[in-house]
């Protein structure tokens, strides 16, 4: 730093300036308070450590905005017991004992010298560890210890208090990019610290006021970078911006942000930078004809690592309403995991299997029944030796049972003869329990619903009783024939009162491949009606043949 | 020679009997939508609950301050208590116990902050019991080594009406692993040493509380139980006429803390309960 910079020479800091730099730093916090906010380990916009550091340090703050006259040491301590009254949150609390022990540490000083002023730092840091039950590294607590550190070492360099201040500055921050290296919650989330980052904000202040740079314009967000690609899911296309660019990259040289989204401003909307890492990553809406700008432009900053483009008016237009076809999402599971496998017969309900929790899915159903070698492979390619599989229909039992008999894994079969049972099984699967436990619920579980098929009669037969025409809408109650209609809506109406729906709570209809959404929607409408005590629950099965699969419950 | 109870508004006990035992409260710090209320006091838990579908922003709860417990023990010190027991919300789910544990090192008397490891009537059975036995004049080292005892025996379980609030609350490691099931859930959670613990799921609701009421008759015969909810009145109602235990004369009814009603949402039901 040169020296025409620097504010002091060597001056200590008296009651007046000292006042100064805690409200800088205060209205520094104040800005920054929602980008702390947005430091949250979890994805959900709740984050308050930003607010609770900014009210704890305005109700410290009130304490000394209208005294005159006093020393610091005195300023310190009315400080510090504002801030222990006015603690909010876990964060605020630290805070409070940091100021505590600050004040501790400069007790008996007028003016705050070099020395005194890394003192209070070190009585600030060992009151905020001991204000913990437990206390964590990668947090508020290491950049305090950290600047505590830097503050002491840099004793023997200088003992101008405005130098030190912006020595442990640098050193917090410093310390805050290097928290995620220290707490896994927070390198997974892609994030640093929110406590660590605010309590660096507040001497950034001191230090941007010093400077005479100004202290309460908003300054531009960058999102830790696992929100990047939330936000986009939940951001709706604009007209004329038809296509969304992500680009991620390692700039060359520190990007200066408000550059960057000035000129990405030039070229689209929407516009998101996320950091984590050393990686950035940019989100921006752009017009067809702009689509590749962001990029050529981005390169001229930096090594570009990954790009992804996307139409987004494709995904507008889709018939499913907006949604993309998502990959299924499979639940991950270790060598000592339960892992569940279920035989679906649609690609509706291999998504709520997944989504349910299951590892594997195979597909089959009544017209498609997997053989007992590609159930065999499922087991084989699990991580695990505990295993329990769904067949879900009674021509799967049997391969079924056969490859847990021929596999080396502990394998349980669950009599699950309808996907209906198959589901009401899956409920009970409840991680970290016992593969024995864990079967047994499943099996009572499956007596547990009511399981109806309705699907078209391919011939004429006559059973139990029942005749049956070719083509006329046929209606299965677990498994038992129960009517032969003309109509689908009859077909329906047989199996529920079969069933005994009216004294039960919830009907969920599955419709097949061959039945329209808007087709499904009117039966589900049609049920209600007729089931005006029952709630109705329409999703989509996916399975062929049969127009409808119901579960009662 | 006498020992003064002190607890939180996560503890739930209803006023009345909170007054009869003498119990010190201390409300927790609500922020709904940037604005702040006292638990209890300036906002209702009914008022709560409804307007909780409403909110674009979950709720937060914060911890009293440590200045304000302070200022609660110098106060009980001042009427002429000799000692204090402090018991608390789960320290893993809350900052109340640290802030009270911080304040409680500013003095050089008794005071002996617990960490119940439970929330709502899981915690105020511990309290209550307390309270019982500091009203016997009974010493201190009893009425600490009676509150761990009842620790030991008290199971809370509950039925969530819907997965959406325990999963958006992003804090529970299972129900965000769940990502958006597809199908209408409810979970049924059982909260044990300050975790939150998945104990199956269910589809009608009337399965669910089946489930509950089972869950109690397995536990034996009780000493104390409390039914719980997020403003279902009376399915808590319905719920003790089916399940209460002969053994309970009057089981209470609780609109639950919000600590917990944040992340179950409105609905709930669920009980809290000590064996014998």
């Amino acid at each position: 730093m040169s020296e025409e910079q620097s504010v002091s020479n060597n001056r200590p800091i008296d009651g007046v300036q000292y006042k100064e730099l805690m409200n800088a730093g205060l209205t520094w916090l104040r800005t920054n308070q929602e980008s702390v906010n947005a430091l949250n380990v979890f994805p959900v916009p709740d984050g308050d450590t930003g607010t609770n550091m900014v009210l704890t340090l305005q109700a410290a703050y009130d304490e000394i905005s209208n005294s005159s006259g006093e020393g610091v040491g005195i300023l310190a301590g009315k400080l510090a017991h504002g801030a222990l009254m006015g603690a909010r949150g876990n964060s605020g609390v630290i805070l409070s004992q940091i100021w505590r022990g600050f004040s501790k540490g400069i007790e008996n000083c007028e003016t705050l010298k070099g020395k005194c002023l890394v003192e209070g730092l070190k009585e600030a840091r060992d009151t905020a560890y001991k204000g913990v039950v437990r206390p964590v590294e990668g947090t508020i607590l290491t950049v305090c210890k950290d600047m505590a550190i830097a503050g002491e070492k840099c004793l023997k360099d200088t003992e101008d208090p405005y130098e030190i201040i912006r020595i442990v500055t640098d050193a917090a921050k410093v310390s805050v990019d290097h928290t995620p290296e220290l707490l896994d919650v927070l390198k997974e989330a892609g994030v640093v610290d929110a406590g660590g980052k605010g309590l660096m904000h507040i001497f950034e202040g001191m230090v941007r006021f010093m400077d005479g740079e100004p202290l309460d314009i908003e300054p531009v967000h960058v999102q830790p970078l696992s929100v990047i690609g939330q936000q986009e899911a939940l951001s709706s296309a604009e007209p004329g911006q038809d296509y969304e660019v992500i680009v991620d990259f390692q700039p060359d040289q520190p990007l200066v942000l408000e550059n960057y989204y000035e000129d990405l401003e030039k070229i689209g909307t929407s516009i998101q930078v996320g950091e984590g890492d050393g990686i950035y990553r940019m989100h921006i809406h752009v017009p067809t004809e702009k689509r590749y700008e962001p990029i050529d432009y981005t390169m001229t900053l930096g090594t570009i690592t990954k790009v992804h483009i996307e139409n987004l008016m494709i995904q507008v237009d889709s018939p499913a309403g907006g949604k993309k076809e998502e990959p299924l999402k499979l639940a991950k599971v270790g060598p000592d995991d339960v892992a569940l496998i279920a035989i679906s017969p649609g690609a509706g309900f291999s998504r709520i299997f997944a989504s349910l929790g299951a590892a594997a899915i195979v597909e089959g159903g009544q017209t498609m029944n997997p053989s007992t070698q590609e159930i065999l492979a499922a087991f084989e390619d699990l991580p695990t030796d505990k295993i329990i599989i769904l067949p879900n229909n009674k021509n799967i039992m049997m391969a079924a049972k056969s490859a847990a008999e021929v596999s080396v894994k502990q394998v349980e079969v669950i009599p699950s003869v309808t996907v209906p049972q198959g589901l009401a099984a899956m409920l009970r699967l409840i991680p970290g329990q016992e593969l024995a436990d864990v079967a047994e619920d499943m099996n009572s579980a499956t007596k547990e619903v009511e399981s109806g098929e309705i699907t078209t009669a391919v011939r004429d037969v006559e059973i139990d009783g029942i005749d049956v025409k070719e083509g006329e809408i046929i209606s299965l109650h677990n498994g038992k024939l129960v009517g032969s209609n003309k109509s689908l809506k009859e077909g329906c109406l047989i199996f529920l009162e079969t069933a005994k729906a009216e004294d039960l709570e919830l009907i969920t209809l599955f419709h097949g491949e061959n039945i329209s959404k808007e087709d499904a929607e009117e039966m589900a409408e049609f049920i209600q009606e007729k089931y005006p005590d029952q709630e109705i629950e329409l999703q989509y099965g996916g399975q062929p043949h049969y127009q409808f699969i119901f579960s009662i419950e | 020679m006498s020992t003064a109870i002190v607890t939180d508004s996560t503890s739930d006990i209803p006023t009345d009997l909170r007054e009869e035992l003498g119990i010190f409260q201390i409300p927790v710090d609500l922020t709904l939508e940037d604005k702040t209320f006292l638990d209890g006091f300036d906002l209702s838990r009914n008022d709560f609950y409804t307007r909780l579908p409403t909110l674009k922003k979950l709720p937060t709860t914060a911890a009293p301050s440590s200045g304000r417990f302070q200022l609660l023990y110098e106060q009980i010190f001042d009427n002429g208590y000799s000692n204090i027991i402090s018991i608390h919300a789960a320290s893993a789910l809350s900052g109340i116990y640290n802030s009270a544990r911080l304040a409680s090192q500013e003095f050089k008397r008794a005071i002996n902050v617990v960490d119940s490891e439970q929330l709502s009537l899981g915690l105020g059975f511990q309290v209550i019991h307390a309270a019982k036995l500091a009203q016997q004049k009974k010493p201190l080292n009893e009425i600490l080594n009676a509150i761990q005892t009842v620790r030991d025996r008290v199971y809370v379980y509950a039925l969530l009406d819907t997965f959406e609030y325990i999963h958006r609350s992003g804090r529970v490691s299972w129900a965000k692993a769940r990502l958006g099931s597809l199908l209408n859930i409810k979970p049924i959670v059982e909260l044990k040493a300050g975790q939150v613990l998945n104990r199956g799921l269910a589809r009608a609701r009337s399965k669910g509380i089946q489930y509950l009421g089972e869950s109690i008759r397995n536990l034996g015969t009780l000493e104390y139980l409390a039914v719980l909810h997020t403003n279902a009145l009376e399915t808590g109602k319905r719920f003790i006429e089916e399940f209460s235990p002969p053994e309970i004369s009057n089981p209470m009814l609780v609109n639950v803390t919000t600590i917990i009603g944040t992340h179950v949402g409105p609905n709930g039901i669920g009980f809290a309960a000590v064996v014998k």
